[in-house]
């Protein structure tokens, strides 16, 4: 066995027995009122996994996610601090909606045309932020925190100015024209052939980061900007590309989403998805080979999370305050970078040499 | 034209940029003392919601607006005290706890408010306090700018009596020395003694404790209400100000006042028939085109010295 792989495993099963116990730490004092308690943990760990139709709103709630946790990959790794995401995903959405209404229908090609209008619209909110840093120093999480409500309301005015359906209740578009929308995979959950495109372009993204070069490029230059100058490496070039990469997976998510999900799109706020991205990139250590695990298992809290809602009466937001502990625990050093765990891996290590 | 002229000339327009300023005036000091203490707070947002919903609830259990902002000021305090563990103590990266910390507000809050009312969205059945106005005696009499001066919020001169103290405080006494010390380089400011995650620590702890206070404002005097996530970015926008004040408490207020009448103007103008969404863009595109401005001209500064 690989003696990389191996240590791997160590800080894997760390991880896992730190999600572990933060679980139980903060759902405990939602269980112990209960007269059962085992039950409202049962509800919460097993309820995801009790059948098909489950596992399937698990992979449902995930496919967002995961685009939205390969896309803040993607920026962050380009080292700068792009939080246009959020903004990303709801500018993809909207734009895709507007392709659906507003465009010619292209038969079987109708979704295809609204996700990549969605995506290509949707990077705009990661190329200004971007932009504003590369050519002016403009510090981009502040501006592109800021942006992210300009466009919120932008896109809101849009919608109530040009894609408002009259005789809807509130504030929401025309319905999205049956041949836009994407094929449902499951009978009973909202699962669709989103979820494919999200595991092909984790995959992808894997591969294109860790296996070509323009991948290796990006690594260098979100390093160390000041070796890969050395190196010859256009900087701005590379930076740029990775702004304008994540800013289309960003819109593809919310086109994927808006055009899988909803019969209308009907968001008047951030839907958050791109903040959840950004908690993905942080579980799955920035490899886009882990986002899909990652986002699988964000996916499986916010069913259990359900569960919880429907069967104990415990709101479901407490799969916020478990996703936050989550977030401090596996980004803490004082665990992962304890000398007892360096220890052990390093003689993990050494064994593995020796032989 | 007219009607702009009277709106502009109007107290009650002074009023509204007083209302709007007051919590972006107190969240911006709180990030203001974080970041010069080396330890930025994004968790801000975060701790403006839940001294928010902690206010009203506690003002409404004892009847005492009073004992509702003490509660959420402690509130704030606590947050801080969470942050700086999170990130001297565990070793967690800073941004990514601020973010934690907002998610963990926006859900506890709900979670908070549903297991004290059962209401998820809104606290309207709770009967919570306001914080009083306040009538100038003498001022209020001066003709012409009286009215302009008094009959605000008390934490509204608050906020604004905040600047000059916070401002003070850093630049004169020595634990503002201590924190701008440990702000600038932490390793040279352990060597003569200071400790830094001490010094962190107080300054994410007062961070929290302004937070709490503009939270506070928000659902005890600007509106009288908690509504599930109600701050709606005002902590980003204070975020945005602090960065736009280059770090300084003056600074800091003329940023506020800057953004402050851009979204009284985005109000008024709703009034006169305007579409309200584009006019509610404003205040959150001014800080961009200032921020490419300021840093703009700072390289061009720099380029030219070389």
């Amino acid at each position: 066995m690989n003696r990389a792989f191996l240590a791997n495993l160590v800080r894997l099963a760390i991880t896992l027995a730190v999600i572990g116990t933060v679980i139980l730490a903060v759902l405990l004092p939602f269980a112990l009122p209960h007269d059962h308690p085992g039950t409202v943990i049962a509800a919460f760990l097993l309820g995801p996994l009790s059948s098909l139709r489950h596992l399937g709103n698990v992979a449902e709630y995930a496919t967002p996610i995961a685009f939205t946790g390969l896309a803040a990959t993607v920026v962050f790794r380009s080292g700068l601090f792009n939080l246009g995401i959020e903004s990303g995903v709801f500018l993809g959405g909207l734009a895709a909606t507007t392709a659906a209404l507003l465009l010619p229908s292209f038969g079987p090609f109708t979704p295809l045309v609204a996700i990549v209008f969605g995506a290509v619209v949707g990077s705009i909110s990661c190329i200004i932020p971007g932009e504003l840093r590369l050519r002016w120093e403009a510090p981009e999480m502040v501006t592109s925190l800021v942006l992210n409500f300009a466009i919120l309301y932008a896109g809101v005015f849009f919608l109530n100015y040009y894609l408002r359906d009259p005789a809807a209740g509130s504030l929401m578009s025309y319905r999205i024209p049956a041949d836009a929308k994407l094929d449902r995979l499951l009978a009973g959950t909202r699962l669709n052939s989103g979820a494919i495109v999200a595991l092909v372009a984790c995959l992808a993204g894997g591969v294109w980061l860790y296996f070509t070069r323009s991948g290796l490029n990006l690594r260098i230059v979100g390093q160390g900007p000041v070796f890969a100058s050395h190196l010859g490496l256009s900087s701005r070039r590379i930076v740029m590309q990775a702004q304008i990469v994540g800013g289309m997976i960003a819109g593809m998510a919310g086109a994927i989403q808006v055009l899988g999900l909803y019969p209308r799109f009907s968001w008047t706020q951030l839907p958050g998805l791109g903040w959840t991205g950004i908690i993905i990139a942080i579980l799955a250590r920035e490899n886009p080979f882990y986002v899909v695990p990652a986002a699988l298992f964000l996916g499986y809290l916010q069913v259990g999370g359900d569960f919880l809602a429907r069967d104990i009466g415990i709101p479901s937001e407490v799969v916020g305050l478990i996703t936050a502990a989550i977030m401090l625990a596996v980004t803490a050093t004082a665990i992962f970078q304890h000398p007892a765990v360096l220890r052990l891996i390093r003689r993990i290590r050494r064994v593995e040499a020796a032989r | 034209m007219t009607g702009l002229l009277n709106i502009v000339a109007d107290p009650a327009t002074f009023a509204t940029v007083l209302r709007v300023m007051t919590p972006l005036l107190i969240a911006a000091l709180g990030i203001l003392i974080s970041d010069r203490a080396g330890v930025f707070n994004l968790g801000m947002e975060g701790m403006m919601l839940t001294g928010a919903l902690v206010g009203v609830l506690v003002s409404a259990w004892t009847g005492s607006a009073w004992l509702g902002l003490l509660a959420a000021v402690v509130a704030g305090g606590l947050m801080g005290a969470l942050m700086a563990f999170a990130v001297n103590t565990l070793g967690a990266n800073l941004i990514i706890t601020g973010i934690a910390m907002n998610l963990a507000a926006s859900s506890g809050t709900t979670l908070g408010l549903f297991f004290a009312t059962g209401d998820k969205g809104m606290s309207g059945a709770l009967k919570s306090g306001v914080m009083p106005s306040i009538d100038l005696p003498f001022v209020g009499d001066i003709p012409v700018i009286g009215p302009f001066l008094s009959g605000h919020n008390v934490l509204t001169y608050g906020a604004l009596l905040a600047v000059p103290l916070v401002s003070l405080m850093m630049a004169r006494t020595a634990f503002g020395l201590r924190i701008r010390a440990v702000g600038v380089d932490p390793k040279a400011a352990a060597t003569v003694g200071i400790s830094v995650k001490l010094i962190q620590l107080k300054a994410l702890i007062l961070s929290g404790v302004l937070g709490g206070m503009a939270g506070a404002y928000l659902s005890m005097g600007y509106v009288s209400w908690f509504a599930q996530d109600m701050t709606a970015g005002r902590g980003f926008i204070a975020i945005a100000i602090e960065v736009m004040g280059m770090g300084t408490a003056w600074g800091t207020l003329a940023a506020t006042i800057v953004i402050a009448i851009a979204e009284t103007l985005a109000i008024t103008m709703q009034t006169l028939g305007l579409p309200n969404e584009l006019m509610q863009m404003i205040p959150y595109v001014v800080p961009i085109v200032v921020l490419t401005i300021w840093t703009a001209r700072g390289r061009a500064k720099r380029v030219a010295l070389k």
